[in-house]
């Protein structure tokens, strides 16, 4: 039951982040300033290569004075800062904001948009964009091998339990043999023992993992506190999964418990 | 119709059983005799299938004991009684309950479970005693039980291993009288001892072992123990 409780915090864990790095894979963005003087001409050659290379989602395209309209915006009712500002004089370059599929792409695409004529500088992050593939890739890893270990540990942990109860009644095991009993009828009940000791694990740890979750929603929906800044998902996005997975597991685990335990013992 | 055919059986580098040629007939009463270590227990787990033979061939009731599935061995079973010399009740089970169980365990209707039960409790003199539990019996009582067990599916072969072998002699010949009755009824009767006195008293067939091998097989034979 605490490995599956264990199990429960870090598949929290795990379909957060997913969901954190999915929604940051699909906000990775290469920004390509162009330089002044650029004409209508270069700025639809651009356009055009750019969308031919390898997985772009979306090139939208900025022009100086919409730039400066947005500025205008941003500021607010500061905006008079920047009445001095016009057509003529207008610091801002043309722009294109291109929406890349996944991080991977994003080196080629950055490498393709310096060779152009027309293209000044390119921005990108590229230490975030790294960071997002090793986070995703890490988590990944790590709580798989976890969940791994720690279903290793609830058979044995069953299986002894379970052992106990065959043990206990190996005689009745013994007797029923020599009548002739099948492996079959002398199992089952053992298995639906292991079954009921699975689930009956899988609900204790999934209630645990409920309630810590809540406890967390709680936390997070509280602006001054520091998860507020996360986005966590809701509880049903969680519980779903995991009681299914729990289930699944805990069905699995008793069953395979079950069965390793009672076998010596039926060699009669 | 029980036959064993050079039937050898080994235990790593050792020789339970050597060349075993025997047929027993429907309907006859055989002792295994012979001293601890001579076979008699190798011979009756070669019976049940328990364990298989190292070489020879095994035939009861016409089925090649060697060529059958693992999975049909508890259906053989089922027409084998068994009793064993330290009874092997179900402490937490009343004696009706210890009878029903081997009933229930072949999937007995619950109608058949009511009629046969008692029946069978009452062939070997407990119908009294069907609410008591194990340890509220005494020995002879306890096996009674045992042999009701073995009974109750009404098997064609009742295989027992020393079944006197932890009573005194005057219950043991209350049981061997019951095995007497159940013999004349048709069950055919394997019955592995080293109780001389009873052996002889019953004037039955009576197969030697010693060292893993027949040395001798008669007819209304005598035991007299090993020298």
């Amino acid at each position: 039951m605490a490995a599956l409780f264990v199990l429960g915090i870090i598949m929290a864990t795990i379909i957060n982040l997913d969901n954190i790095v999915a929604g940051l894979e699909s906000k990775v963005e290469v920004t390509v300033y162009l330089k002044k003087g650029t004409t209508q001409g270069d700025i639809e050659t651009v356009y055009n290569r750019i969308n031919s290379w390898e997985g772009i989602v979306e090139v939208e395209f900025i022009s100086k004075e919409e730039a400066l309209e947005n500025w205008r915006k941003e500021m607010g009712s500061k905006s008079y800062l920047l009445d001095g500002y016009n057509e003529e004089n207008n610091p801002l370059p043309d722009t294109f904001r291109i929406k890349v599929e996944r991080p991977e792409y994003v080196e080629n695409i950055v490498t393709n948009a310096r060779k152009l004529s027309a293209v000044d500088q390119v921005r990108y992050s590229a230490d975030v964009v790294r960071a997002i593939m090793s986070i995703a890739g890490t988590t990944r890893l790590i709580g798989l091998s976890i969940v791994v270990l720690l279903s290793v540990m609830s058979v044995i942990i069953i299986n002894n339990t379970i052992k106990l109860t065959v043990y206990s009644r190996r005689r009745e095991i013994n007797i029923m043999k020599y009548i002739g009993a099948t492996d079959w009828y002398i199992r089952w009940p053992f298995l639906i023992e292991g079954m009921v000791l699975g689930l009956f694990g899988a609900v204790l740890a999934g209630g645990a993992v409920a309630g810590l979750y809540a406890i967390l929603l709680e936390k997070a929906n509280d602006m001054e506190s520091i998860l507020s800044i996360f986005g966590l998902l809701p509880m049903k996005d969680i519980m779903y999964p995991v009681l299914l997975v729990f289930a699944l597991i805990g069905c699995l685990i008793g069953i395979s418990a079950s069965m390793l335990s009672i076998r010596k013992h039926l060699k009669v | 119709m029980i036959e064993m055919k050079n039937v050898s059986k080994l235990y790593g580098n050792v020789r339970a059983l050597k060349d075993v040629n025997v047929t027993v007939g429907n309907g006859e009463f055989v002792f295994i005799v012979g001293a601890s270590g001579a076979g008699k227990s190798t011979f009756i787990k070669l019976l049940l299938k328990e364990i298989e033979p190292t070489s020879g061939q095994i035939i009861v009731n016409n089925t090649d004991l060697s060529l059958m599935k693992r999975k049909h061995i508890p259906y053989y079973r089922r027409n084998l009684g068994v009793v064993f010399q330290d009874f092997r009740l179900l402490p937490d089970k009343t004696v009706y309950d210890n009878v029903a169980f081997a009933m229930e365990i072949v999937e007995a209707s619950g109608k058949e479970i009511r009629r046969q039960v008692p029946a069978v409790l009452s062939l070997v003199g407990l119908a009294s005693k069907a609410n008591a539990y194990p340890h509220e019996l005494s020995g002879g009582e306890q096996q009674r039980t045992s042999l009701a067990r073995a009974l109750v599916n009404n098997p064609s072969i009742l295989i027992a291993d020393e079944p006197t072998g932890n009573l005194d002699p005057a219950t043991a010949r209350e049981i061997m009288k019951i095995i007497n009755v159940i013999n004349h009824r048709g069950t055919t009767v394997i019955m592995a001892t080293h109780a001389k006195e009873i052996v002889n008293a019953m004037k039955k067939r009576v197969i030697t072992f010693r060292k893993g091998m027949i040395v001798s097989d008669q007819d209304k034979g005598e035991y007299f123990g090993e020298v």
